[in-house]
């Protein structure tokens, strides 16, 4: 197996690969960092303790997932036909592509944890602003959030080189398809809320069930994730 | 020893028959020619023998066992293509790295010299490369892989005429120095001819001709003089091309034994057809007599 090889695929490029999410996260940081001292600066104690409780949904961190939920869909989309371009076997690269999907999700979640427990003893750098420790992320003790980012990072990288795959196995039908599904799921629930006492005090109780549960859910999505892609690659052919 | 063989194989997609019953044995170290119009089913055949694309159905062995997820098979083996997709963020010289890791044989020294020599940029981005620079990444690999089966699938698209010709001259030197089976697909027939040992000629996803090359020098001639002593000199033989202007006329022909003196002594001319000129009567030919047995699709063809 030449899985060192498909490692090298993915990462030859350190810049691409480690540089530009760290670079692009500190500038989301220095944006978020600068606005905390704004606030604090006019708004005073009231405006800096409002600011950390609504900073609990600051999406700044996004600025380091989102490159990453793309890593998933470019794995397959740019990575696999190069990968048989240069000789490497459909089981070789997902191997290597898994243990990539791996490597970057601990990487990136020992990441946000460190920065996360810096954020939490400096009472957010000082500036009672949110970065690290936000909900996305979890929002409990240092592990939660170790744990909670890396399944959170496997997942979408896993959920999207499924996605790219059956694109790539069935083509534009089957984004219709997707799309269309995805939309029906929405409007069903949506529809839900608003119409079903009963289905309403469902999805409470379900939004309540607590860290363990929801971490159980993330690492389902992650396994069927996992399971579509590689049933999906053993069959991908060169487009 | 043989370096492929396929049998009835074949390669069905929901519009087309790209591969239709092909059958084809190539022997090792030596270079092979694999020659056809667009479309005529030439890289789907290189994709199927290096496990891009799986058969329809048919068989094929390469190196000594199936492609498909053969580690040991494709180790041995790559695959330049045209068409071949890099990701957005890669440098050609990113590609060249992952490439001297993943090919067994490669020669590090080899390919800086090439890259220096087809002057590629190696730190820029590969989808700010010119169709050029991006198939000298392609030759670079193909070379410097000294891989012991190679394809090339039109490896120089976008080279000018200096660089293809710098292209041939190292494919031979370098095969010359390490010799191993080539697969060389190419619309650039007359400029490799001299280096092919065998040619397969696929027409519309069918072989319309495997034959070595020394063979095919009396495969085709062409004859040329007075019309009427051209008709006289082919009469009840088989003829691939007749041109005709005023009284004089050339036609290319199937030769046979004493053909040399019966032309002299009517006063014609007798001449080799290059490699070119016979593909080119050979695939009008075809779509001539398959135009013939299916008229319908020949009007469908004649409207696209």
């Amino acid at each position: 197996m030449r899985i060192r090889n498909v490692v090298q695929l993915h990462t030859v490029n350190r810049l691409q690969a480690f540089g530009w999410p760290l670079i692009i996260m500190m500038m989301s940081l220095t944006i978020v960092l600068i606005i905390g001292a704004l606030v604090t600066g006019v708004g005073g104690d009231q405006a800096r303790e409002g600011m950390n409780y609504g900073m609990q949904w600051n999406g700044a961190i996004f600025a380091l997932l989102g490159p990453l939920i793309g890593f998933g869909f470019t794995a397959m989309g740019q990575y696999f036909p190069l990968a048989l371009g240069l000789g490497l076997t459909r089981r070789e690269f997902a191997a290597g592509t898994a243990l990539v999907f791996a490597g970057n999700a601990a990487f990136y979640a020992v990441i946000v944890t460190i920065g996360k427990v810096i954020e939490v003893a400096t009472g957010g750098f000082g500036l009672s602003v949110r970065f690290f420790d936000v909900f996305y992320t979890g929002i409990g003790e240092w592990w939660q959030t170790l744990i909670q980012t890396f399944l959170l990072i496997l997942m979408v990288m896993l959920v999207g080189a499924a996605i790219t795959t059956a694109f790539h196995r069935w083509g534009q039908s089957f984004l219709w398809f997707f799309w269309i599904a995805l939309a029906i799921v929405v409007l069903a629930i949506s529809a839900g809320l608003l119409l079903s006492e009963a289905f309403l005090a469902f999805s409470q109780d379900v939004a309540a069930m607590g860290w363990f549960p929801w971490m159980g859910v993330v690492a389902a999505f992650a396994v069927v994730g996992a399971a579509v892609w590689l049933a999906l690659v053993r069959r991908a052919q060169a487009r | 020893m043989t370096a492929i063989v396929t049998t009835a194989l074949s390669k069905r997609y929901p519009e087309v028959h790209a591969l239709d019953g092909v059958s084809i044995r190539l022997e090792e170290n030596r270079i092979h020619g694999l020659l056809g119009r667009n479309g005529a089913g030439k890289t789907t055949l290189m994709q199927l023998l290096t496990g891009q694309v799986f058969a329809t159905s048919g068989e094929m062995q390469v190196l000594g066992g199936s492609p498909v997820e053969n580690v040991d098979v494709l180790s041995q083996t790559v695959f330049i293509q045209e068409s071949q997709k890099y990701p957005d963020t890669f440098r050609a010289v990113d590609v060249l790295r992952i490439a001297a890791g993943a090919y067994p044989h490669w020669d590090q020294a080899y390919a800086d010299r090439l890259v220096a020599q087809y002057r590629l940029p190696v730190k820029r981005l590969v989808k700010k490369l010119s169709r050029g620079q991006l198939s000298a990444i392609g030759i670079v690999i193909g070379l410097a892989a000294r891989a012991p089966l190679t394809f090339f699938d039109e490896p120089y698209l976008g080279l000018d005429a200096v660089a293809r010709q710098m292209f041939f001259d190292d494919l031979l030197a370098d095969y010359t120095e390490h010799p191993r089976t080539i697969v060389l697909s190419t619309h650039h027939i007359d400029e490799v001819a001299n280096l092919l040992e065998h040619v397969v000629i696929l027409d519309q996803g069918k072989v319309l001709l495997e034959a070595d090359t020394d063979d095919l020098h009396d495969a085709a001639m062409s004859v040329s003089g007075r019309a009427q002593a051209v008709d006289a000199f082919l009469a009840g033989r088989e003829v691939l091309e007749r041109k005709a202007l005023g009284t004089l006329a050339t036609a290319t022909f199937t030769p046979r034994d004493g053909d040399e003196l019966a032309a002299r002594e009517a006063g014609l001319e007798l001449a080799p057809v290059s490699l070119q000129a016979l593909f080119v009567h050979l695939t009008t030919a075809n779509a001539a007599s398959a135009a013939a047995a299916d008229p319908d699709r020949a009007h469908d063809r004649a409207i696209v």
